[in-house]
């Protein structure tokens, strides 16, 4: 990790790095008021395709836009194919350790990996024990947040394998570059990612349960208009060419699941579920869950209907679960981890959390079951009270916070206000798992709009950018 | 011994019902105390129930009706031969990890009256039987007393109706838990020496030489040949032997005979 965060457009000698070059070439060659028109065609055109979300806890309570930024970060095939290979290997790992934990739980026995971490975990799923889901793969879905530091230097953030979402963000940044700047397809080859929805199809159809006749009925369940990602939800429906169902739609007969529709009812085979575990199954899960579909799990469970995915899943992309991932490599693939994790403090540990507690500004600070950047403390952007109220939470309640230093998060040209200047960004890459694993190339990258910021989240003030993986 | 059992339940659906459905927990399995030599369930909807193995590898039916009637009726009968072994299980085919019964749940939280005398206790090899039976002895105790909870009525003073036989399940698995020995919850049929005959639950405790052994602190005895086991579980939440959606209410027990079948 250095100091000076890495400039992925530039070397250290104010040269432009090789993936760059012709994209330095056009925007020299862009009239003065261009990029503004440009980046104006952008919002009006996502504003027509209704693409907003809702932010959580915002007194506004309204749909938002997130900000587009015209200027494609760009990766060459050959750094692709370094990041790939890692994201393959923690995929494949974090599915074996799943069916481990949920089967004969080896690698505890192993001692690798501390048994009560595991088993007395809210997000490990006791009903899930024994089950043998279709061709082994808890984890069909998966988005997982990497920054980068140096040219080689890949840290993985998070493992997202519950119900990761962004993927439709990635697809129509990708539909608006090609409508903006057609020209630079042209001189660039971008790797495609207009595959994702029929890749998503065939992954899905590749877990359905035995013995169906033709090909599977798929159905994507959403909690409803009122979840912030629904339009991510209906807009991959209609994508992938499947029906968009709420809980209300479905039910079980018979230990089957089936859709209502205007012509009777009809078998449902694999169901890419957006809603939460708990909310899944008011017979199995919470009783009160008003958004589910009674008797789903148990006909899962009778192995009746695959569910993508799987319960349970979150355990593995657990926090405190994250340090041990590149001994879960290890145990299962006999590989020592392609990609870095970063360094994280166990505020458990008496030594580390004195440390943690006198270095709270160059910190970050993480809820263990937090997600979105909520509940969240980015030491050197904090304010004094807000490093005194974690603090305290910190001492109240140590094993529920992750501590990790900050790193220095690489840097995109960004088109802001005052011309072209660099912004943070992270990366998330989508992952298909099913008959094979297959990693869409690119993925979602958030910039950090505002100077200096780290924080990319879209409900924090990030933005998005299409992301260019170069073909040979 | 030969044992009989008839077991018949309703459960409120409801009026109006489009559809409703009900998890089943109601069918013992044959293991080293038991032999199911009968069993049959009728309610509406069963012959297309899934019959499945759930997490804790109980028998488990998923049963379905369209525009049920307002009340459902279960009708369960069969019969099971049992031997007493002093209420060893051991180890059963596909049993989960007994890791897993350690895990705490809200049901299952210890109680400082109970587990208090029993930190310093040795627990493991030789020790572990002898700790196990002190700990069923305490918790009939305490549960058995009321003390646990304190709970009054109106006068401030303590209940005097004996407490549910999943309390006293309870307190002996989150005490045993709080002592990282792995405990889990037991429903299932108990032949009274007199009395009603009952729906009972009690608890197993892990040894790890003798592997699953029956604790029932309700009765204060190990499991015997009187003992029908049902299901297992982490607590009554994960055996409830009939779980419904809509849930208007726990199902009615219209009757209830288990008897020897000579």
């Amino acid at each position: 990790m250095s100091a000076t965060p890495f400039d992925e457009m530039h070397n250290a000698d104010g040269s432009i790095r090789d993936p760059y070059l012709i994209l330095e070439e056009w925007l020299k060659d862009q009239p003065p008021q261009a990029l503004g028109l440009m980046s104006a065609d952008a919002e009006s055109l996502f504003r027509r395709l209704g693409i907003t979300f809702a932010v959580y806890g915002s007194n506004e309570g309204t749909e938002k836009l997130i900000p587009f930024d015209i200027i494609p970060r760009i990766i060459s095939a050959l750094e692709w194919r370094r990041l790939s290979k890692g994201i393959e290997q923690r995929v494949r790992a974090l599915n074996a350790f799943l069916y481990d934990i949920y089967h004969r739980q080896e690698i505890l026995k192993a001692g690798r990996v501390p048994e009560k971490l595991i088993l007395n975990n809210s997000a490990f799923c006791p009903e899930m024990m024994g089950l043998d889901p279709a061709r082994g793969v808890y984890s069909h879905i998966i988005g997982v947040d990497i920054v980068r530091t140096g040219p080689d230097d890949f840290y993985v953030l998070e493992d997202n394998l519950r119900t990761p979402s962004g993927v439709s963000y990635m697809l129509e940044n990708r539909e608006a570059m090609l409508q903006l700047a057609p020209e630079l397809f042209q001189r660039y080859k971008v790797a495609p990612v207009e595959t994702y929805p029929e890749t998503l199809r065939r992954t899905m159809e590749s877990v359905a349960p035995g013995g169906i006749h033709g090909a599977p009925n798929l159905v994507v369940l959403t909690p409803g208009i009122y979840n912030s990602a629904y339009f991510e939800h209906s807009f991959l429906a209609d994508q992938m060419g499947a029906m968009l169902c709420e809980g209300q739609d479905l039910f079980v007969e018979g230990g089957k699941v089936f859709m209502r529709t205007t012509t009777g009812p009809e078998r449902v085979d694999v169901i890419y579920r957006r809603i939460d575990d708990d909310f899944l199954d008011p017979l199995t899960f919470r009783p009160d869950s008003m958004l589910g579909v009674p008797g789903l799990f148990d006909a899962y469970r009778a192995g009746n209907v695959t569910l993508v995915n799987a319960p349970g899943t979150g355990i593995a992309d657990d926090k405190a679960v994250y340090v041990y991932v590149p001994e879960i490599i290890e145990f299962y693939l006999g590989e020592k981890a392609l990609l870095k994790n970063v360094p994280t403090y166990n505020c458990t540990n008496a030594d580390e959390r004195a440390y943690v507690l006198e270095h709270l500004e160059e910190l970050v600070v993480k809820e263990v079951h937090g997600s979105g950047g909520y509940g969240m403390l980015v030491g050197p952007a904090s304010t004094k009270a807000q490093r005194e109220e974690f603090r305290k939470k910190i001492l109240a309640r140590p094993d529920n916070y992750i501590v990790q230093p900050t790193l220095a998060l690489s840097t995109c040209p960004t088109f802001v206000d005052r011309g072209i200047a660099p912004r943070h960004v992270d990366l998330r890459p989508y992952v298909l798992v099913g008959d094979d694993v297959r990693i869409t190339p690119g993925g979602l990258t958030r910039v950090a709009l505002k100077k200096g910021s780290l924080v990319v989240n879209s409900s924090q003030g990030g933005g998005t950018k299409d992301t260019w993986v170069l073909e040979d | 011994m030969q044992i009989a059992i008839r077991h018949r339940l309703s459960l409120a659906i409801g009026t109006g019902i489009a559809r409703a459905v009900q998890h089943l927990l109601l069918t013992p399995r044959t293991g080293p105390t038991q032999t199911v030599r009968e069993w049959s369930i009728d309610m509406p909807g069963f012959e297309a129930a899934a019959s499945f193995v759930d997490a804790f590898g109980n028998r488990a039916h998923l049963v379905s009706q369209t525009r049920p009637e307002a009340e459902l009726t279960i009708a369960v009968a069969g019969i099971v031969d049992t031997i007493d072994r002093n209420g060893v299980i051991g180890r059963l085919p596909g049993d989960i990890p007994p890791a897993l019964y350690r895990r705490p749940t809200a049901l299952t939280k210890p109680v400082g009256a109970i587990t208090g005398r029993f930190r310093t206790v040795p627990k493991d090899g030789q020790d572990r039987i002898a700790l196990l039976h002190a700990l069923m002895a305490r918790v009939s105790e305490v549960v058995g007393n009321g003390e646990q909870g304190q709970e009054q009525d109106g006068q401030g003073q303590a209940k005097a109706a004996r407490p549910p036989a999943a309390d006293f399940a309870h307190a002996f698995i989150g005490a045993a838990r709080a002592l990282e020995i792995p405990a889990r919850y037991v429903t299932g049929y108990v032949l009274a020496d007199d009395g009603p005959a009952t729906f009972h639950a009690w608890a197993e405790a892990w040894d790890d030489g003798l592997g699953w052994i029956g604790f029932d602190p309700g009765l204060a005895v190990c499991p015997t040949d009187r003992h029908v086991r049902v299901a297992v579980g982490l607590d009554a939440v994960s055996t409830i032997p009939v779980r419904s959606v809509p849930v208007v209410g726990e199902p009615l027990v219209l009757a209830m005979s288990v008897e020897a079948a000579q």
